[in-house]
């Protein structure tokens, strides 16, 4: 089982590199949810995919002006 | 003797009767509206109602079919469509207060396809915040109420969509579906919603939620309605290059297609596991009803589904997190606290997971075509459970207790990871008296397959012409 990312890492690389403010209130729910995910994208990280090129990302439709 | 009630008809039956002018489409639309009065206070599945333009489109319609000139099965239908659709001068919320006054400047293209075919838009219909959850609970605008136990979930995203149509409040509705959000709600209200291929609907002019996962598609009480509507919104468009021109067979043609011969398999991996009893019993009845129609049924395995949430979870949480970005450092206060905890998430998936998600999702695509060839469609459950009452946060099955969401979504996301079609047909109900929803996933581009097996089944299915207690 992967160990939870603290709060205060969470706050720190929310509000550093992604430039959000985050409620501390919020923290918890979001800490819960990347713990709940943790072990599978673990597992991704972990698959030999070593011949296997990403599905290709297809570009966006045109948005309407909001 | 009483009225016969016109909103119980199918889009095919009041289109044979409209274009044989046994029936006004201003009459029709008016049924709509006034049941839409009556009832929808206690549904909560409408967001806008455009009565006056509806009346107006319906009037036109009913002149230009006077004038011979009928434009197909939906000319003078009376649809909905989910709000996250943007419509010319129509309010557009997407279920959030932060877009609670934008009012778009062009038609999605979906809407100018069903505007073309001559379908009347009653209004906008309720979801899930930016269509970000399966359960259709929404704190700025209230949860629509599930038509057959309103204590109940309707799901979502789609949750107005699915509650409009199995309540009669509109002939069919538009859904999207990024992770199930037209197959949970279809399943969970009992009536039929389509995931097509991905490529075969425009996107644009929808708000995206993951643009490599969001889809399109109708939900009907029929599945010759889903046919008819697909008829209509299918085709390339230079907006949405994940379009891509492909031959469009007469998909309500298809409906009437012989099925006996076809071969379905059911997979031994995931999907079958820890259902709620009466759903375990609905979906293996409804194989067993199809091999009734000469339809070979037989395991097959999907290897990589393990992999396949985690793959999905990046995938969304990346994508849908690089959209709303912008929007959140200057909203966040505004967004509900679970739609705004689940999309801050998508901060913390690094770029090596999202890109080896975009890995695996091709892996578990190839395995999914490679069943493909020895079978013709899969048959799964479309949700593990049924709808769970609307304060309910978690359920248990087998012992094992999870956050609801994960539970409705678990069958439904791994072909918005494919984009492999998918049909999800009402196939009876839980002892409770809650439906279940039988899902068909099929060959890419081959809808037809899909809606062959899904009217026949449907023609043999227990909850056939069943329709939810009138409040």
């Amino acid at each position: 089982m992967m160990a939870p990312l603290s709060p205060a890492l969470l706050r720190a690389v929310a509000e550093t590199l992604a430039r959000i403010p985050v409620d501390p209130a919020d923290l918890p729910a979001i800490q819960a949810q990347l713990a709940a995910q943790g072990d599978g994208l673990a597992r991704l990280d972990a698959l030999d995919l070593s011949a296997v090129e990403p599905a290709t990302v297809l570009l966006p439709p045109v948005e309407g002006q909001r | 003797m009483t009225a016969p009630d016109l909103t119980a008809l199918s889009i095919a039956e009041a289109a044979a009767q409209i274009v044989r002018r046994a029936l006004s489409p201003v009459e029709l639309t008016r049924a709509y509206l006034d049941r839409i009065h009556r009832l929808d206070g206690q549904f909560g599945a409408y967001m806008t109602v455009l009565e006056a333009p509806a009346l107006a489109a319906a009037a036109t319609a009913e002149r230009e079919i006077a004038q011979g000139r009928s434009r197909g099965p939906l000319h003078g239908i009376p649809i909905a469509l989910k709000d996250l659709i943007q419509t010319k001068g129509i309010r557009t919320t997407c279920g959030s207060t932060v877009l609670r006054d934008w009012v778009p400047e062009a038609d999605a293209a979906v809407v100018r396809r069903l505007a073309e075919a001559g379908a009347i838009l009653l209004g906008k219909l309720q979801l899930h915040e930016f269509a970000f959850g399966p359960t259709g609970v929404n704190p700025h605008y209230g949860t629509p109420k599930n038509p057959w136990d309103r204590a109940c979930m309707p799901g979502g995203s789609s949750s107005g969509s699915g509650v409009a149509v199995a309540a009669g409040l509109a002939a069919a509705a538009l859904g999207t579906d990024t992770g199930g959000s037209i197959r949970i709600p279809a399943s969970l209200c009992g009536i039929v919603g389509l995931k097509a291929t991905y490529g075969r609907v425009s996107r644009a002019g929808v708000l995206p939620l993951a643009w490599s996962l969001d889809h399109i598609g109708p939900m009907t009480r029929t599945v010759a309605d889903a046919a008819l509507m697909l008829q209509a919104l299918v085709g390339p468009d230079p907006a949405d290059p994940s379009t891509v021109e492909r031959p469009v067979p007469d998909f309500h043609a298809a409906t009437r297609g012989e099925v006996r011969g076809l071969r379905v398999g059911l997979p031994r991996e995931l999907f079958f596991d820890h259902l709620d009893p009466d759903v375990d019993a609905g979906v293996k009845a409804a194989a067993r009803a199809l091999e009734g129609l000469g339809v070979a049924a037989e395991e097959v395995s999907l290897p990589g589904m393990g992999d396949a949430a985690a793959a999905t979870f990046a995938i969304i949480a990346a994508e849908s997190m690089a959209y709303h970005g912008p929007l959140l450092r200057r909203h966040s206060a505004s967004y509900g606290a679970d739609v705004r905890t689940r999309l801050l998430a998508g901060q913390f998936v690094l770029a090596t997971q999202y890109v080896n998600a975009q890995r695996i999702r091709r892996v578990i695509r190839a395995g999914v075509d490679k069943v493909l060839t020895g079978v013709d469609a899969l048959l799964l459950p479309t949700t593990p459970i049924p709808a769970p009452r609307i304060e309910e946060r978690e359920a248990t099955v087998d012992g094992i207790t999870q956050d609801v969401r994960a539970w409705l979504t678990r069958c439904t996301r791994p072909f918005n990871l494919t984009g492999h079609p998918t049909l999800s047909v009402p196939c009876g109900l839980t002892r409770g008296g809650l439906p279940i929803g039988l899902q068909l996933v099929g060959r890419m581009f081959d809808e037809g397959t899909l809606l062959r097996l899904g009217a026949a089944y449907e023609a043999v299915s227990p909850l056939r012409g069943r329709r939810p207690p009138e409040p």
